[in-house]
């Protein structure tokens, strides 16, 4: 057992706080006002300064069993600069890159991981529908094959980086077994829908598509699967940036409730004096050193392929982001009315905090998959 | 970071889970209903090596490490151990033992461990008072020097273990004007003349533990009873506080695994509406916030297990943060545990309300949750 961030943790770490240092705050809050062209401007110049750090390709999950406590930890770094930024890289380098390195098997997919190491490409992975399938059906989406070539139609909704991607991974149906088609932004066929306006995670580009008859070629398909480890492998790490995304965004919204407290005064002394604020700190400090951990354990858990991985994660994405919450929502009452003006810190950690409950999975089928698993355990 | 347990940690720990379920478990229920502590599974406790696991071997312990007597109190609370049992056993091996072996002469050591890691003797330790609990700068008890002796006089509150304990360390003023600094521990055993227990109290929960005031009335003991150095005691009492918020939290989270494995098994069996009432998603509902509970506080006590184990003395703002997270979130799965019986688990016969009434202490002793949230406000 070591709780210690190992010196390959930290040098990961110090890395990517240099990329960030040089990176204006101001500008990363711009994202959260930026158009669609600005948007791909910017996320793009993100990745290319991430690229010489490492972050790009470190994976996560039993196959990339010795990177994944560097990546959790390199994580909270940039999780903790901007919750818009971090999903915008996630998706791609994890979600996405994670997805091709772990189950393609053509050079073209080798050159597309390459270019999304060095920072060139942004990916999304396109998997719910509007028609909202439950666990284990089929998607709605078709592909057959056409020669060489695979032929893609359906509709998605709630595509991350969908309108900025450049490479989008879609999940299709081919003879009743699930596969990934990597479809390039552009292609006939592929008509995005306009950007959604969100509550929160405004500096994401978010929107549906639909596919008629694409034509993807075989070369850029990941399957058909004999089984749902390539979904799993996409729920799973979904699931992991969207803790990760609660944890940092408890920290930086702690950081900023506690210099305020110390700064504001009420009664001649600042307020952090008062019980009534220092109080919701330190239960704010608990929620988020508690997610915190418990996200850790959870990613070592999955590095390790532990039979409980799945079930710890679903934990900590229920408490982290039930926890995210909750202190965003303690840290809007100790700011009081200029946490509630848009555009301050606080109201921007309020409105992107509800996301993760209800993204990945949903808190409520997080909670059923636990107990399942508790009653499968116990007879 | 590694949260890999060793194989010997994880054997020592089913070893002592199977222990507890076929020596103590069986006469918990009656215990408690009768409010009484069970000499008899203190007695297998200490032959089993469990009162003194991290002692050195020479002194009639096992040499373990702290993740292992963590490890080992979390089984206990797992097996279904009455939270009195678990706290009579936190209070003598860690509270009273430990300062002992950790601040003691040789000769103390020698005198006392052997005794109390095999349980032959019951410690327990004396610092709250009736007017000062968290505040221990305010402790009345004082000890004057007289010749070869120092002699006590004042009274403690809340004392586990007080009304049977065999030898007591008591935390004293001997400079009332220093503060902090004034205050030194004392080793006192029973019998000694003017210390007596002044009354016993009734508890709602942690019943077969006894809790007792103590009295202390021109109670002289030997010199050579000073624990430590004189003024030391504060900071001796400071380093218990970290036991206090790593192995005796690991009973709480143990009994939180022993209600899931029992709601789990209950849920399934119990059928309402003519099915098993684990149909129900409220039902599972509870059963995976018992579950989310149980992996947050686990991370969160081991840490401060490690943190002891690599000699980390600074560590307060973690161990408060375990009690607090523990002390107060663990109210929810408890009395889930309950509801989820239904009438039976308002019943003794289910263990369900036990642990619902062992678990009230967890945001009381040891620091209420309110004086762990000024700790932490202080520290973060």
């Amino acid at each position: 057992m070591n709780f210690d961030w190992t010196d390959q943790d930290r040098a990961i770490k110090t890395r990517l706080n240099n990329v960030f240092h040089q990176t204006a705050r101001e500008e990363l809050d711009r994202m959260e006002e930026a158009d669609l062209p600005e948007l791909k401007t910017m996320t793009t110049g993100v990745l290319r300064n991430l690229a010489p750090t490492g972050y790009l390709r470190v994976g996560f999950g039993p196959g990339a069993r010795s990177e994944t406590m560097h990546l959790v930890a390199a994580q909270e770094e940039t999780a903790r600069m901007s919750g818009s930024l971090f999903l915008a890289v996630e998706v791609t380098a994890r979600i996405f890159a994670g997805l091709l390195r772990g189950f393609g098997n053509s050079s073209r997919i080798s050159q597309i991981v390459e270019s999304l190491e060095n920072g060139n490409l942004i990916g999304a992975v396109a998997v719910t529908e509007p028609s909202e399938q439950g666990e284990g059906q089929r998607p709605a989406t078709e592909a057959w094959p056409d020669g060489s070539y695979y032929v893609i139609s359906g509709r998605k909704d709630f595509v991350t980086n969908g309108p900025i991607a450049d490479y989008l991974a879609i999940l299709a149906n081919i003879d009743g077994r699930p596969a990934f088609c990597l479809v390039e932004q552009g292609i006939p066929g592929l008509i995005m829908g306009p950007r959604m306006k969100t509550l929160g995670y405004r500096g994401v580009a978010v929107s549906s598509l639909q596919l008629n008859e694409v034509r993807v070629h075989k070369d850029l398909v990941m399957g058909p699967f004999e089984d749902r480890s390539a979904l799993v492998f996409v729920c799973l790490t979904q699931d992991m940036v969207l803790t990760m995304a609660s944890v940092g965004l408890m920290e930086r919204t702690i950081v900023e409730a506690k210099q305020y407290s110390v700064r504001h005064q009420r009664g001649g002394k600042p307020i952090f004096a008062h019980q009534e604020i220092r109080f919701k700190l330190a239960e704010m400090l608990t929620l988020y050193q508690t997610a915190q951990l418990l996200s850790f354990r959870a990613a070592w858990m999955y590095s390790i392929s532990d039979p409980e991985a799945e079930t710890l994660i679903h934990c900590a994405k229920v408490f982290a982001a039930e926890a995210s919450e909750k202190v965003a929502g303690m840290a809007m009452q100790i700011m009081a009315g200029r946490a509630y003006v848009m555009g301050n810190i606080m109201e921007l950690a309020y409105r992107d905090a509800k996301y993760a409950a209800l993204a990945g999975t949903t808190s409520e089928i997080a909670r059923m998959a636990i107990a399942d698993d508790l009653l499968r355990r116990y007879s | 970071m590694d949260f890999a347990l060793t194989e010997e940690q994880l054997m020592f720990k089913d070893q002592v889970l199977k222990f507890a379920r076929r020596e103590i478990v069986p006469r918990v229920q009656e215990h408690d209903l009768n409010a009484e502590f069970d000499r008899e599974s203190w007695k297998r406790l200490g032959e089993f090596g469990i009162l003194g696991l991290h002692f050195p071997e020479e002194l009639g312990g096992s040499g373990a490490d702290v993740i292992t007597s963590v490890l080992a109190a979390e089984a206990l609370g797992e097996a279904g151990v009455d939270g009195g049992l678990t706290l009579s056993y936190g209070a003598h091996t860690y509270l009273c033992a430990d300062t002992i072996f950790s601040h003691g002469t040789d000769a103390q050591r020698w005198k006392y461990i052997p005794k109390l890691a095999s349980g032959q003797w019951i410690g327990c330790m004396g610092l709250t008072e009736p007017g000062a609990g968290s505040d221990v700068a305010s402790i009345r008890t004082h000890a004057r020097r007289s010749g070869d002796q120092w002699v006590l006089n004042g009274s403690k509150m809340f004392i586990t273990n007080g009304a049977i304990a065999d030898v007591a360390v008591i935390y004293a003023k001997t400079d009332p004007s220093a503060g902090h600094s004034g205050i030194s521990a004392f080793i006192v055993e029973k019998g000694t003349p003017g210390f007596s227990v002044s009354r016993s109290l009734h508890k709602m929960g942690v019943r077969t533990s006894p809790t007792s005031e103590l009295a202390f009335q021109d109670c002289a003991v030997p010199a050579e009873n000073l624990l430590g150095s004189e003024g030391n005691g504060f900071l001796m009492a400071m380093q218990t506080v970290e036991w206090d918020r790593s192995a005796l939290l690991a009973p709480f989270i143990g009994a939180v695994s022993f209600l899931i494995q029992r709601c789990s098994r209950y849920a399934k069996d119990r059928e309402q509406f003519g099915r098993p009432i684990a149909y129900f998603q409220a039902v599972r509902h509870k059963l995976a916030d018992m579950k989310i509970f149980l992996e947050a506080a686990r991370s969160l006590v081991y840490r401060i297990a490690w943190c002891k184990d690599k000699g980390r003395p600074l560590n307060h703002l973690e161990a408060a943060i375990a009690k607090l997270f523990v002390g107060d979130w663990s109210l929810g799965p408890t009395n889930d545990a309950m509801i989820l019986h239904g009438g039976y688990g308002y019943c003794h016969e289910y263990d369900m309300e036990r642990v619902f009434r062992d678990g009230r202490l967890a945001p009381i002793g040891g620091g209420t949750s309110d004086v762990q949230k000024v700790l932490i406000s202080r520290l973060m």
